[in-house]
């Protein structure tokens, strides 16, 4: 749906968008993650054909963005960051003016102005004057405007920045939704938002994909094994050697008088076993915590290293 | 041209919503309403030496040119600037339109704003045939006039809209060069060659409105005021173009 080849941006000699290249299937949606200044911006705009790009090839929807941008336009509904709308029009207004430009038939103009509506939940105030909604509603009417044109692509900067936290629910729930019948493409620098919503996330830095794949499949390739933390009273010396046979079990490390961490398999669960040796051995449990390596690590990891090496990328997302 | 309709009829709504456009149609009718006082005492003293009053209306008498020159920059100055500084212009330039429909339709909208400024003064004129011979002539030819000097200034203004994101500034461009403009003809007095002279008076714009005014429909002053328009309009475009790269 989306196919990106050494796709670059430079501003007055600095580089904002290095050498990117990406491809994005039918149907998925794909979170943008990254610091403040890392370009996603930048490369947003160049998929919607708002900027040209100084170097490589963009094709969205089977057309290339040199050839035929107007056309490719047709095919992306884009929501910018903050969520620029018309404070003086009403929602329904704005709507049809949406719907008038992106060249929705006029037959049709009432039908998907309902259908938007209902489906942003903005129903209940399409009198009202856009300057007048919450945070919440305007989010929500803009992304009505980005999808008027029932586009096979919607690319979304930001989604949820300065909603409280039900809005933010409610916006990750229509998108979630919204993933079901179209490709998307959402920046965010939220990362729970990114495990939540998205099937696969790059990670970008400085211009730079730094890491590509599925959320887990990120977290387990990036940070290594998922770990639980074992405290335990009375137990001796021999209980580092017996955590360590227990099945599944990668390795252990003594963290202290009394805590072990136990590093697994990502798939096998150690803590039944755990409590089973411990009964047998009669050591009185204390603690037992997976503790599992957030998307937060992964992030931080990437993007906070002095010199960041591409890191070679997660198995392909096998939703093509 | 239906986008570019969709985008008139938002401009529309936004000059409507805003108290700007009152405040312009207000003082607007008043000095239209002290001209047209002017028009009726003169038709009443005996001693008036001989010309058509209505002439008066258009270009006549300096608050006409102070008007436009002040309010021109006022209708167009947020036509560009303000969708650059809310943001809104990459909703736009993300749809499928280009650049050159935007303008055009932000200018549309400028016009019939313009237009709708004009249209209570027609009232006037229906007042003054009730009470005396009107030489309808003269009076649509100053219509005519009217209408090109407001697509030229009103292109400028447009264009000057795109420079900037700042309204204000906008403003401040589009008075600089419709300035420039009016007095390129006040200058021809003060050329010495002839040839020189020859060429700002062509320019000439308080003549030019002076000939309409007269029923003079000179196609010299009309290729002159629509091209140096529709240049501006082309220069808008381009600068919009230009301008969303950076």
């Amino acid at each position: 749906m989306i196919e990106v080849e050494n796709l670059g941006k430079t501003y007055v000699e600095e580089p904002v968008v290095r050498d990117l290249s990406f491809f994005v299937p039918e149907g998925q949606v794909l979170g943008f993650l990254g610091p403040n200044g890392a370009g996603k911006t930048t490369v947003m705009r160049m998929l919607t054909a708002f900027l040209p790009p100084t170097t490589g090839r963009v094709v969205v929807a089977g057309v290339d963005l040199d050839k035929d941008p107007v056309a490719l336009r047709r095919n992306v509904g884009y929501l910018p960051e903050n969520v620029p709308l018309y404070p003086e029009m009403r929602v329904d207004e704005y709507l049809r003016f949406r719907a008038d430009v992106e060249e929705v038939p006029r037959a049709e103009v009432r039908e998907r102005i309902d259908d938007v509506a209902e489906q942003c939940l903005i129903a209940d105030v399409s009198r009202q004057v856009i300057g007048t909604l919450s945070k919440g509603y305007r989010q929500r009417v803009g992304l009505a405007g980005a999808l008027i044109h029932r586009p096979p692509v919607l690319i979304l900067d930001e989604p949820t920045v300065g909603l409280d936290p039900n809005q933010i629910i409610k916006v990750r729930e229509l998108i979630t939704g919204l993933g079901r019948d179209h490709t998307v493409l959402l920046s965010t620098h939220i990362l729970p938002e990114v495990e939540q919503v998205c099937e696969r996330v790059f990670i970008i830095d400085r211009g730079r994909i730094v890491a590509d794949g599925a959320p887990d499949a990120l977290r387990t390739k990036l940070v290594g094994n998922p770990t639980v933390a074992v405290e335990l009273a009375g137990a001796d010396g021999a209980a580092t050697e017996a955590l360590q046979r227990l099945p599944g079990v990668v390795a252990v490390s003594e963290q202290g008088e009394g805590h072990w961490l136990l590093e697994h398999g990502p798939d096998a669960d150690p803590r039944e076993a755990v409590f089973h040796l411990a009964v047998e051995k009669g050591w009185v449990l204390l603690g037992l915590s997976p503790e599992k390596a957030t998307l937060e690590d992964v992030f931080v990891r990437l993007t906070t290293r002095e010199e960041v090496a591409v890191v070679e990328r997660a198995e392909e997302v096998s939703h093509a | 041209m239906r986008k570019t309709w969709a985008i008139v009829r938002r401009e529309l709504i936004a000059y409507f919503s805003s108290p700007l456009a009152y405040i312009v149609m207000t003082a607007f009718l008043l000095m239209q309403g002290y001209i047209f006082y002017l028009i009726v005492s003169f038709l009443n003293n005996p001693q008036t030496p001989a010309m058509t009053p209505l002439r008066l209306f258009f270009g006549g008498t300096i608050f006409f040119w102070l008007f436009l020159l002040f309010v021109v920059p006022v209708i167009t100055m947020r036509l560009i600037a303000e969708e650059r500084r809310s943001g809104t212009i990459e909703v736009l330039l993300t749809s499928p339109l280009t650049e050159a429909q935007v303008v055009v339709g932000k200018f549309l909208a400028a016009m019939v704003f313009y237009v709708f400024l004009w249209l209570p003064t027609v009232l006037y004129v229906l007042v003054l045939m009730r009470h005396s011979e009107i030489d309808l002539g003269p009076v649509l030819a100053g219509y005519v006039g009217v209408l090109l000097l407001g697509f030229l200034f009103l292109a400028v203004g447009t264009f000057a809209s795109t420079l900037t994101d700042n309204q204000l500034i906008a403003a401040i461009i589009a008075f600089a060069v419709m300035v420039v403009l009016f007095s390129i003809g006040l200058v021809e007095q003060l050329m010495m060659s002839s040839g020189l002279k020859a060429a700002l008076g062509y320019m000439n714009l308080w003549t030019q409105m002076d000939d309409f005014s007269k029923g003079i429909v000179d196609t010299r002053h009309v290729v002159y005021q629509l091209s140096v328009g529709v240049l501006f309009l082309f220069l808008a475009a381009k600068s919009l173009e230009v301008k969303k790269w950076r």
